[in-house]
């Protein structure tokens, strides 16, 4: 069995009176397909992820992968922030915020992704929605800091005072974690809606915005790293290439399936992963190596950040599934 | 295990010290004192390390001599203030005149590298006017060379060192980006900043010559601060791992703990080589050319050493000029307390910097001075409460408690050249057996007028900045020029404008004597960029056959 990849599955699935948020099996070659509440085979083939759907008709798959995206994106704000705030000894008790509400966040993701049924758990919205306002204010109070600085909004502070994208990236885990509820709490006559938006076009856009945000934030710090080793360029050209295909996959939300995107997403994915292992090496070229971790790891490049790429990816493949399945409709 | 660096030369049987490797080696060529080299260079520091790297790669055969020994930075180098006076030329020298100068850390190195080892980093251009300080600005004299040149040779040696700097520098015609990014600032950076705003002036991350980012087998800088007492960890852009490294790989020798204590001229007036001591005896090194790069203490001691009955008053000294001239910068100081912790000495020591006063000619004397941020480590302060503030005992004891809290600016300030302030050779003798350097220093009364002027304004800076307790370092004094002049005309310079001898035409001085004038900031970039040039024009010279 394979997805509807061809123009003329499409053509299939146009003449489908189900629901479109409701999981299909193709019944055959013949195209009959009706509304039974069954994970889609061609889904499951595809990101290798098990779908048992359960009897709501939620879409259980990408809610389980944007519930991962969540959880990779905040556990990189809680290891970085971690070691930073560590590093900036705490001086402020609002450093601790990031941590506590990153760990909230991992929590909620962990719980959602395990769990099949389709409402939505006050207890995750509140974890996921503490995140999305910790970042915000992260994000001012990182402002505040380099206004204070003299020079102000200058290179030196922008390289080296406390970052302004960093906090985002907990902000960006609460949103998708609020999508996969989003997605979740959809209903049989209802499109799954993300913030009163369209899911999966709005997700598409989230990721595409998150990827061009966490680009530009490579990009600062790779410059002030003079790009010293050609690899530091990769996280600063490949990213915006899946940036700009699921910006597209937004603006352009028909049903369809959409293998480049697909292929991008995934090397931005597997750039994040590979990106740990450059920062490893980058590390023991500071002095002493890892056998002096406890200083290097604070100040050689992050070993934690890369993989916010990685969870970003994972929430754009979960994006282009919905849309897959859905369009915009 | 590593030999001890001082009890015998490292360089030899064939190989050197790798700096970058605990105990480790790179192969080098060597070549017997028979063979008449190209090049025989003395001293291998600023400008003789700069100009053995650019001449072996340019195809000639060098061996360059170092009084000093060869060390390597990751095994050799302790974090320790006395331990590292080893890095110092704290050779016999006798010191008069109104205001001796202090020798020995502040101003001179004697090791393979020179006294770039122990340098501060601050890495200048200088202001393009002062190429023509005379003719420009009405004081001084001029160089044989113009800015735009040397603007070229900037670039060259700014790359070569991998400069870290500001995005944008506030003075001056433009420049290209520095090659590295500017370091993060410590709060006594912060502090001078805040201080320059205050007053409407203008400010910048220094440009330093120690990488923010791994450079090859350099590790970046871990803001330990011991910069100015050695860096164990290779950060510091040093010649010992820029230059050095690269002479070798191009074919020259490097000779350590070899000290030159003449130089051999034949009937005419040509150089022949080098007498040098080396493992216990003399020996002598024949060469078609000699390059001096001393420094400007030793480069004129070592001209005015090497006299003959046909030079009687020194080699190359027909302009009576040879030791003429000194100039050291003036490097007073602002100091106070600071009510939030600044722990000064994390990171190099001037991490920012105003030049401001370099490119303001509303004064009443000529000259100008840049300000930068300090971070003297405790024994050096605990020296400078003494001299400064005159106390002792219990009260600086406590005094010293204050260590976290001190912050303050010190100036690098231009010193007119005069006649009167000049080395020469005395009457004692070193252990070599060789006449030791007499030098005579006072400031006229234009530098005086110029270190008030830079103290009041220093001081203002610090209370605008809100810091207390404010006291000054009016006696300091560091990077040292002018005993072995260029200039366009035999009668008032030593050298042409190739660091050249107008009197023995393969005889060159090219260090930091060479400057007419020491402008208002740090020389060693211009040392280099002169290095540089001098190279290009030997091989110009020799390419015509005029070597
Ligand atoms: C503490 C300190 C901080 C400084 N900070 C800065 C700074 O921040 N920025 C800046 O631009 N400059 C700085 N300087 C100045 C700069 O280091 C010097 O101006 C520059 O290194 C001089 O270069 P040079 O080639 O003339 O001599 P040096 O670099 O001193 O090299 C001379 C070498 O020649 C050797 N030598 C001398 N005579 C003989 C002989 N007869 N035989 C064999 N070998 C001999 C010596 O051992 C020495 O190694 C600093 C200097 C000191 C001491
Ligand atoms: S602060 Fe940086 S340049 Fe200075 S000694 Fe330490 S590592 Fe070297």
């Amino acid at each position: 069995m394979s997805g509807p990849t061809r123009a003329a599955d499409f053509a299939d699935l146009a003449d489908d009176p189900a629901p479109a948020h409701v999981a299909r099996e193709p019944a055959g070659r013949d195209g009959e397909v009706r509304g039974r509440r069954a994970a889609p085979a061609w889904a499951e083939a595809r990101f290798g992820l098990p779908l048992h759907a359960p009897a709501t008709g939620v879409a259980i798959g990408p809610v389980r992968m944007i519930h991962g995206a969540a959880a990779m994106l905040a556990t990189s704000v809680l290891a970085d922030s971690g070691i930073e705030h560590d590093r900036g000894q705490y001086h402020n008790p609002a450093m601790f915020l990031p941590l506590v509400s990153s760990t909230l966040s991992i929590l909620a993701s962990l719980d959602g992704a395990t769990r099949d049924e389709k409402r939505a758990h006050p207890l995750r919205l509140a974890s996921y929605g503490i995140a999305m306002t910790v970042g915000l204010l992260g994000t001012g109070f990182h402002l505040y800091n380099i206004t204070k600085k003299p020079g102000g909004i200058s290179w030196e502070n922008l390289f080296y005072q406390a970052p302004i994208g960093a906090p985002a990236a907990l902000s960006l885990s609460g949103l998708l974690g609020l999508a996969a509820e989003g997605i979740r709490h959809e209903t049989a006559d209802r499109p799954p809606t993300l913030l009163g938006l369209p899911a999966a076009p709005a997700l598409a856009a989230l990721t595409s915005l998150g990827l061009l945000g966490t680009t530009a934030e490579v990009a600062l710090l790779h410059f002030r790293g003079n790009f010293q080793n050609p690899a530091m360029y990769l996280p600063v050209l490949l990213p915006p290439i899946a940036a700009a295909l699921t910006g597209d996959a937004a603006l352009r939300p028909d049903r369809r399936a959409r293998p480049q995107a697909k292929l991008w997403l995934g090397i931005t994915a597997a750039l994040g992963v590979a990106g740990v292992a450059f920062h490893a090496y980058g590390t023991s070229r500071y002095m002493g190596g890892f056998k002096n971790w406890r200083q290097n790891v604070l100040d050689g490049p992050p070993l934690p950040a890369p993989p916010s790429f990685s969870g970003l990816a994972l929430a754009g493949l979960a994006a282009l599934a919905l849309l897959e399945r859905h369009g915009d409709d | 295990m590593s030999s001890d660096p001082f009890e015998r030369p490292r360089a030899a049987n064939g190989r050197a010290p790798d700096v970058f490797k605990t105990g480790g080696w790179i192969p080098m060529r060597q070549h017997r004192d028979v063979d008449e080299v190209d090049f025989a260079i003395v001293g291998t520091g600023a400008g003789g390390g700069t100009l053995a790297a650019r001449l072996a790669e340019k195809g000639f055969s060098v061996v360059a001599f170092d009084a000093g020994p060869y060390f390597r930075p990751l095994e050799d180098f302790a974090s320790d203030e006395t331990a590292q006076e080893k890095l110092y030329w704290n050779d016999p020298r006798v010191v008069q005149g109104a205001d001796p100068i202090v020798m020995g850390g502040k101003n001179s190195g004697k090791t393979v590298g020179g006294s770039m080892v122990h340098f501060a980093m601050v890495s200048l251009r200088f202001r393009p006017e002062w190429f023509k300080a005379r003719s420009t600005l009405g004081y001084g004299a001029d160089w044989p060379i113009g800015w735009e040149e040397m603007w070229r040779y900037y670039d060259q040696v700014e790359r070569d060192l991998s400069i870290s700097g500001p995005i944008t520098y506030p003075w001056g015609p433009p420049r290209p980006r520095y090659p590295y990014r500017p370091h993060p600032m410590n709060a006594a950076a912060e502090v001078l900043a805040r201080g320059c705003e205050a007053m409407g002036m203008k400010w910048t991350p220094t440009p330093l010559a120690t990488v923010s980012a791994p450079r090859g087998e350099a590790h970046p800088c871990v803001y330990r601060g011991f910069c100015r007492f050695g860096c164990s960890t290779n950060a510091k852009q040093s010649t010992l791992n820029t230059y050095i490294p690269r002479a070798i790989r191009a074919g020259a020798e490097i000779r350590d703990l070899a000290m030159v204590g003449r130089i051999e001229t034949d009937a005419g007036d040509r150089a022949t080589g080098v007498h040098y001591h080396r493992d216990g005896q003399w020996r002598f090194q024949k060469a078609r050319n000699v390059i001096v790069a001393g420094y400007a203490v030793e480069s004129p001691r070592l001209l005015l050493n090497s006299a003959t009955d046909r030079h009687r008053d020194g080699l190359a000294n027909s302009s009576g000029l040879v030791g003429k001239n000194l100039m050291t910068q003036p490097n007073q100081a602002v100091y106070g307390k600071s009510k939030d912790e600044i722990r000064w000495n994390k990171g190099p020591p001037s991490l920012a910097i105003t030049e401001h006063w370099n490119y303001d000619d509303e004064k009443d004397f000529h000259g100008g001075y840049c300000w930068m941020g300090q971070g003297p480590l405790p024994i050096e302060w605990a020296k400078t409460m003494t001299t400064s503030r005159g106390i002792w005992g219990d009260e600086l004891r406590l005094a010293m408690q204050d260590y976290n809290y001190q912050v303050g600016v010190k100036m690098v300030g231009e010193c007119l050249p005069s006649e009167n302030n000049r080395v020469e050779l005395a009457d004692q003798k070193d252990r070599y057996g060789l006449p030791v350097a007499k030098i005579t220093f006072g400031w006229s009364e234009n530098d005086k007028a110029l270190i008030r002027h830079a103290l009041d304004q220093m001081e203002m800076s610090m209370e605008a900045a809100g810091v207390t307790d404010l006291f000054r370092q009016e006696e300091d004094a560091n990077h040292l020029g002018g005993t072995v002049k260029m200039g366009d005309d035999r009668r008032s310079s030593v050298l042409d404008a190739d660091c050249r001898s107008w009197d023995v035409p393969n005889l060159f001085v090219c260090d930091g004597s060479v400057f007419p004038t020491v402008g208002g900031v740090n020389p060693s970039l211009t040392i280099q960029a002169i290095a540089l040039r001098t190279a290009d024009r030997i091989e110009q010279l020799a390419a015509h056959g005029d070597l």
